[in-house]
């Protein structure tokens, strides 16, 4: 139960059956139902097969369709070790918040940092400055990969950082440096974070913004080590809580 | 006009008694809400614990007893850090009042004076005074300020716009040579000005009175935190309330209510009656002050959680510290009480506002036999925006906790209910990972 999305995962026998995605919108509940109704279709089963339904994510408790909950962070240590198993250190990257999470080979959370209730380090912060430069969401990682300097920006939260886009564009910056001051921004947020928590390797890069280019290119220069990155980063919340759910029919 | 006031802005009466009456009818209701959420939460909750749900009600019993007192002569003094020394004001025939604020809504009055940026518990304040609300606040003929912290520093400054305030500064280096000479001299000077203020002489015999009342209030409140250290009989947020309104309650009669308090929780241990499970994560919290009513929202998170979690312990200066640590005495001569009386506030106290040369060792072995005696599982380490003292702090005690492997979660938040969700959401992961070996 995502700020921005509702996603909804089935696993059985360690293997994904579906997935699928809605807009979290006005209701959230509603959105949950959808996800799950669609996730049973495409894998062929009724709500009766379902053995647990776990719930993870800002909005968990919308989620009326769940038998438990577990935390975001501890659903992305779950996930983060179930998908790389060298993985020790999970950062999760999504709209409104970002957070990372250490945790054993077991996918047990050992320690996690989140964002200090800030946005400018998270996914919403890159659809901001996007509109402020008036290019598309999606263009935005490729644009910045253009950009042939860094012009810093000083990126305290959103509003801070629009006006300060909004004096890069008045200097007369291209398009890609601007974009790539917007990530390097967003990194050194995340990155500063993560030196809290310590970098135990390896690092999982999941949540919606794993799937941007632009940050992962600057935050792999701000932190200075690979990061891992699943198919499907946005979903591993939701596969957090159905691997949970697992455990907790057994 | 000429506005005679250094700092506050002027209000009309009409907007100041608005706004308060507002605030406290909110306030009135946040109380009570309170207290029906602690009884909740604890089926068998100590029927001893009546008593303090109602002296914990800022506008009630209390108010008026000293209001009574206040019209026979005797003087109110109100104080802010816990290194006011109380004994010196009840040799003196007064009442100490602590005066901290712990409303939220005030501290937007107090932004109309000082920064947001500022320690919400200043503005707070602050906010306070400017509309009357606080009726200890209001009832005190004098402010004591220890200047611990800038906050402390330059809000004792603002209050004197209102009330006369008396500050005292304190060393911040506890092992220099002349630390404890100075601290002394200046417990010396307050016990002048408490003279000059009641117009009442603290003799020998009063002091050693007072002193002995404050040592029965030290055992006694010993013995409370000593019952937490076992299976939970009493959860953490009624007991962080029955140490919360020594602040403000007479203490002779705290004293007995406590007992009577701790002789029911003995009967419990015996009894093997517990607050909550036995195996409930027992957590720890420590850092900015949490003053009633407004900023219980951490206890409450905590012990209304799902994994719920129970407080054993925690090091606040507006619970665990408030008597934690008596006056030595070894003569009842003046000169040793006012030494023992230094030494409480002084080197026994484990605020963060003091470093020494040899690093500041004393609070972090406090907080480790702390965590070691209350079999502690987890810390949670609470600071306020702007509270730079304890900010600056973590990062040690979470390397220190780090090689014990005892997890350790950073909680910043304001003077606001609006991050309730957020940090219920954050606390819910730390308990779930202090359960995590059992529960997954």
């Amino acid at each position: 139960m995502g700020t921005q999305s509702v996603k909804t995962l089935i696993l059985k026998d360690g293997k994904v059956l579906a997935r699928s995605k809605a807009f979290s919108g006005f209701e959230p509940s509603k959105a949950a139902e959808e996800t799950l109704a669609k996730a049973l279709a495409k894998a062929k089963l009724t709500k009766l097969d379902l053995d647990h339904v776990t719930a993870t994510g800002s909005g968990m408790e919308m989620a009326l369709v769940s038998d438990s909950t577990v935390s975001m962070m501890g659903a992305d240590a779950r996930a983060g070790v179930w998908l790389f198993p060298t993985g020790r250190t999970i950062i999760d990257v999504g709209a409104e918040e970002a957070r990372a999470v250490k945790c054993d080979e077991n996918g047990i959370m050992i320690d996690f940092v989140v964002n200090e209730r800030c946005a400018a380090g998270a996914g919403a912060f890159i659809e901001a400055m996007a509109r402020a430069l008036e290019v598309k969401l999606e263009e935005m990682g490729p644009l910045s990969l253009k950009a042939e300097r860094a012009s810093p920006i000083n990126a305290s939260c959103v509003i801070f950082g629009e006006s300060d886009v909004v004096t890069l564009i008045h200097r007369q910056e291209s398009k890609p440096e601007i974009a790539r001051a917007v990530f390097d921004a967003m990194a050194d947020r995340v990155s500063s974070m993560l030196f809290r928590l310590g970098l135990t390797p390896e690092i999982v890069l999941v949540g919606g913004a794993a799937k941007d280019v632009g940050f992962v290119a600057s935050l792999k220069r701000k932190i200075g080590v690979e990061v891992l990155i699943p198919e499907f980063p946005e979903f591993a919340g939701a596969l957090g809580a159905a691997l949970t759910a697992a455990n907790r029919v057994r | 006009m000429v506005d005679k006031k250094k700092y506050v802005p002027e209000m009309t009466q009409k907007e100041i008694d608005e706004i308060r009456s507002s605030i406290k009818s909110a306030s009135k209701r946040i109380m009570a809400d309170y207290i029906e959420r602690m009884k909740k939460t604890s089926n068998n909750r100590p029927e001893a614990m009546s008593y303090f749900d109602d002296i914990a009600d800022l506008f009630g019993q209390r108010e008026r007893e000293l209001q009574a007192a206040k019209q026979d002569g005797t003087k109110i003094v109100g104080y802010f850090c816990n290194f006011a020394p109380i004994e010196l004001i009840m040799a003196a025939d007064a009442i100490p009042v602590r005066v901290n604020s712990g409303w939220y809504d005030t501290a937007k009055i107090g932004d109309r004076v000082v920064p947001v940026e500022v320690c919400p518990m200043v503005r707070s304040t602050i906010g306070a005074k400017m509309i009357g609300l606080s009726p200890y606040l209001e009832l005190s003929d004098a402010l004591i300020s220890v200047l611990t912290c800038d906050g402390m520093t330059k809000e004792s400054e603002i209050l004197s716009d209102f009330k006369p305030v008396f500050t005292m500064p304190i060393p911040r280096v506890k092992d220099s040579a002349h630390s404890l000479r100075f601290w002394n001299d200046e417990i010396k000077i307050a016990k002048d000005y408490i003279e000059r203020l009641t117009k009442n002489k603290i003799t020998r015999k009063k002091l050693k009175r007072s002193i002995e009342l404050i040592h029965k209030a030290t055992r006694t409140f010993r013995r409370l935190q000593e019952l937490r250290k076992g299976p939970p009989v009493i959860m953490g947020r009624d007991a962080m309330l029955v140490n919360q309104t020594f602040m403000w309650d007479d203490t002779k009669r705290w004293i007995e209510k406590t007992e009577a308090l701790c002789n029911e929780l003995d009967k419990r241990v015996q009894d093997k009656i517990y607050a909550c499970p036995p195996d409930t994560p027992r957590v720890m919290v420590t850092g900015t002050p949490m003053i009633w009513p407004d900023n219980w929202k951490l206890p409450s998170i905590v012990e209304e959680a799902s994994p719920q979690g129970v407080i054993v312990a925690d090091e606040l200066c507006s619970s665990d510290r408030l008597l934690n640590d008596p006056v030595g005495i070894d003569e009842w001569s003046m000169d040793d009480m006012f030494h023992g009386i230094s030494e409480r506030y002084l080197m026994s106290s484990t605020c963060p506002c003091f470093t020494s040369n040899d690093g500041n060792e004393d609070r972090i072995n406090w907080l480790l036999n702390k965590v070691k005696e209350w079999k502690v599982d987890g810390v949670i380490y609470y600071v306020v925006r702007g509270c730079m003292l304890y900010a600056m702090e973590y990062p040690r005690l979470k390397k220190v906790l780090d090689n014990l492997n005892l997890p350790i979660y950073y909680l910043d938040t304001e003077y606001t209910r609006e991050d309730v969700g957020q940090m219920k959401t954050r606390v819910e992961a730390f308990l779930e990972m202090l359960t995590a070996r059992v529960d997954l």
